[in-house]
């Protein structure tokens, strides 16, 4: 059997795109488990409790983050995420999943060094499905 | 310094004598060409401005030269005029003067020139062609002139600038009276200019509104020059008037289109922006979910995707309706400015809204003393007020019925509108960047945050305007508008 993701982490206020994503996962089985925050300050709630009390299998392994939300919209979350990551003592992997289509956001996403990618929505099953198996190894 | 190639061909195709003015000492260099033109030898001449003046150039026109010459030695003023200057023999030779700015543009030259380019017409039949040309150019393009006197202490117009002017023929105008020939507004330019031409001979070439003998304001080109003595002391300024209300006017609507293109071109952008991310949304998921019907087998599972296409159909729909409400308010016709009293575009809104008002038993006090009305978008203004007291509403405070004051004033010449209230208030710490900007969840978000400050924001500074908002936690909100 392949290798497989552990943890992966949806931060997107898009319910739709959420659902669809986790039957694409479920279908495909491409991952063990799925969490999902709606925007990035819930996220980033989860991730400060969890410095205090770390446990490995409670940090996602890849973590899929939107750009415009609500409440603390991706730049923030990313702002303050990369401030503790190291502290999470665990390699984790981000893509941004965005639908804007702006080149200042893309290449803005491109320079911050724990953005993995940017991918821009729609993302194809198939891009999704060769992103678990290239981070499963 | 004149050795360059190109000045010698140009000098040779004129053909014509011409003087170089230097600086420091000041000195004019006469070339020879000039004075042969006149029948000397370079030798047997003092080549000086003031032996020119005093004995070379016929008194008629001496006046008229000096002042050509000392602006254009100390101001760069080019000039073109014709004189007449005493031969050798004695009789007098027609020349027309012209600087630097005849020569092709390609030319840079670092020295003043003045040309002289022999005429060898009568001269009398000259100036009688001259004279009647004067007139006909003068009503043709609408151009008086004028000359004030320091020494006579008189101010002279001509026959066209007391017409353009609207003072009759026999009006004789004086320096103290100028205030009266400008509008208002431009007073003080016309006298700094007027007095900067007088104390340091500066001259000036401006469009400014004047006022004629009627009332009636217009605008004018003004152009002003100092004139010179012997002793090179001013002594005068002398000038045209140009009226120019004509052109000034499609100038000025021409401007206001532009901005007014320029507003709903920036407006459109915004608009597009919009419309792309917010329909993109809805279109990506659709794309994912075809994707997944495509790719899974279990005909169960199929039927259940399709059915989330209707509910994708169904915030796309909602998604549009939106669009078109935006669309609506950009396009409408009734978009026009227009003078609106702010209590009339408030009962609008409140009898939109008498329910919500009363269910809520919200209390609205206001006070448009200061400011009654305004020229503005009233689809706009009624938008502004819809938004902020439905905020006001919506966002009360648990423990206290809304009390929401709305009131105008004017500070520093400027127009405003301010809204409080006593509801929960907003930590500007988390969203202060965030309060107008707009979410994409306002397509299917319950509390509607998001669309309608963003919609206001966009309104106000599609109109040049600004909003701005100081809250605390518990206490209450304050938005105040700036037209």
């Amino acid at each position: 059997m392949r290798k497989k993701i552990g943890l992966t982490c949806i931060i997107d206020d898009d319910t739709m795109y959420v659902n669809l994503v986790k039957k694409i996962v479920e279908a495909k089985s491409l991952c063990k488990n799925l969490m999902v925050f709606q925007n990035g300050k819930e996220a980033l709630t989860y991730f400060e409790a969890i410095l205090t009390n770390l446990d490995k299998k409670t940090i996602p392994d890849i973590i899929f983050l939107d750009l415009n939300m609500p409440v603390m919209d991706g730049w923030e979350f990313l702002e303050n995420f990369t401030k503790i990551k190291n502290k999470l003592e665990k390699k984790i992997i981000l893509y941004i999943v965005s639908s804007s289509i702006n080149p200042v956001d893309i290449e803005r996403a491109k320079s911050i060094n724990t953005v993995k990618d940017y991918l821009v929505k729609p993302v194809t099953l198939k891009e999704l499905e060769s992103i678990f198996l290239k981070e499963a190894l | 310094m004149l050795q360059n190639e190109l000045f010698n061909t140009v000098i040779q195709d004129f053909n014509t004598g011409y003087w170089e003015l230097h600086k420091d000492p000041e000195r004019e260099i006469w070339s020879e060409k000039f004075c042969n033109s006149l029948g000397y030898t370079i030798e047997e001449i003092e080549t000086t401005i003031d032996y020119f003046l005093k004995y070379l150039i016929d008194q008629e026109d001496v006046d008229v030269f000096r002042d050509n010459f000392f602006n254009y030695r100390r101001n760069a003023v080019d000039f073109k005029q014709y004189i007449k200057i005493k031969s050798k023999k004695g009789n007098y030779k027609l020349f027309r003067c012209a600087t630097n700015d005849e020569l092709p543009v390609n030319m840079k030259l670092e020295s003043h020139l003045i040309f002289f380019f022999e005429i060898k017409i009568e001269p009398e039949y000259a100036t009688t062609k001259d004279n009647f040309y004067y007139k006909e150019t003068a009503q043709m393009t609408a151009t008086g002139s004028w000359h004030v006197d320091f020494i006579e202490k008189k101010s002279f117009w001509d026959f066209e600038t007391r017409r353009i002017l609207e003072y009759p023929d026999d009006y004789i105008p004086s320096l103290k009276d100028s205030a009266l020939y400008y509008a208002e507004e431009s007073q003080e330019k016309a006298a700094d200019l007027f007095f900067n031409c007088a104390m340091v001979g500066t001259p000036f070439n401006t469009e400014i509104k004047m006022i004629t003998a009627n009332k009636r304001i217009f605008w004018v080109k003004a152009i002003g020059k100092p004139v010179y003595n012997e002793n090179k002391e001013i002594i005068g300024v002398r000038g045209v008037f140009q009226d120019i209300d004509e052109i000034k006017k499609k100038e000025l609507g021409l401007q206001k289109s532009i901005d007014i293109i320029a507003s709903q071109n920036s407006r459109l952008f915004n608009f597009a922006h919009i419309v792309s991310h917010n329909l993109r949304s809805h279109t990506s998921n659709l794309s994912l979910l075809v994707q997944l019907i495509e790719d899974i087998e279990d005909p169960k599972d199929k039927i259940e995707f399709i059915e989330q296409i209707k509910q994708i159909s169904n915030s796309l729909n909602i998604t549009i309706e939106h669009l078109n409400e935006i669309a609506a308010i950009h396009t409408n016709k009734a978009q026009e400015k227009k003078v609106i009293k702010f209590q009339d575009a408030l009962n609008v809104v409140t009898n939109g809204i008498g329910q919500t008002i009363s269910i809520s038993k919200t209390k609205i006090n206001i006070d448009f003393s200061q400011l009654d009305k305004i020229n503005y978008i009233p689809a706009y203004l009624e938008s502004i007020l819809l938004n902020l007291i439905t905020n006001a509403i919506k966002y009360k405070h648990i423990d206290r019925d809304p009390i929401i004051d709305i009131n105008t004033y004017i500070k520093n010449d400027k127009k405003y509108l301010k809204i409080s209230d006593n509801g929960r208030g907003i930590d500007l710490k988390l969203f202060k960047n965030k309060i107008f900007g707009m979410y994409k969840t306002f397509h299917r978000n319950k509390d509607a945050v998001g669309i309608g400050l963003f919609l206001t924001k966009n309104q106000i500074e599609s109109l040049n305007g600004r909003i701005t908002v100081k809250s605390e936690v518990d206490k209450g909100t304050t938005f105040i508008i700036e037209f």
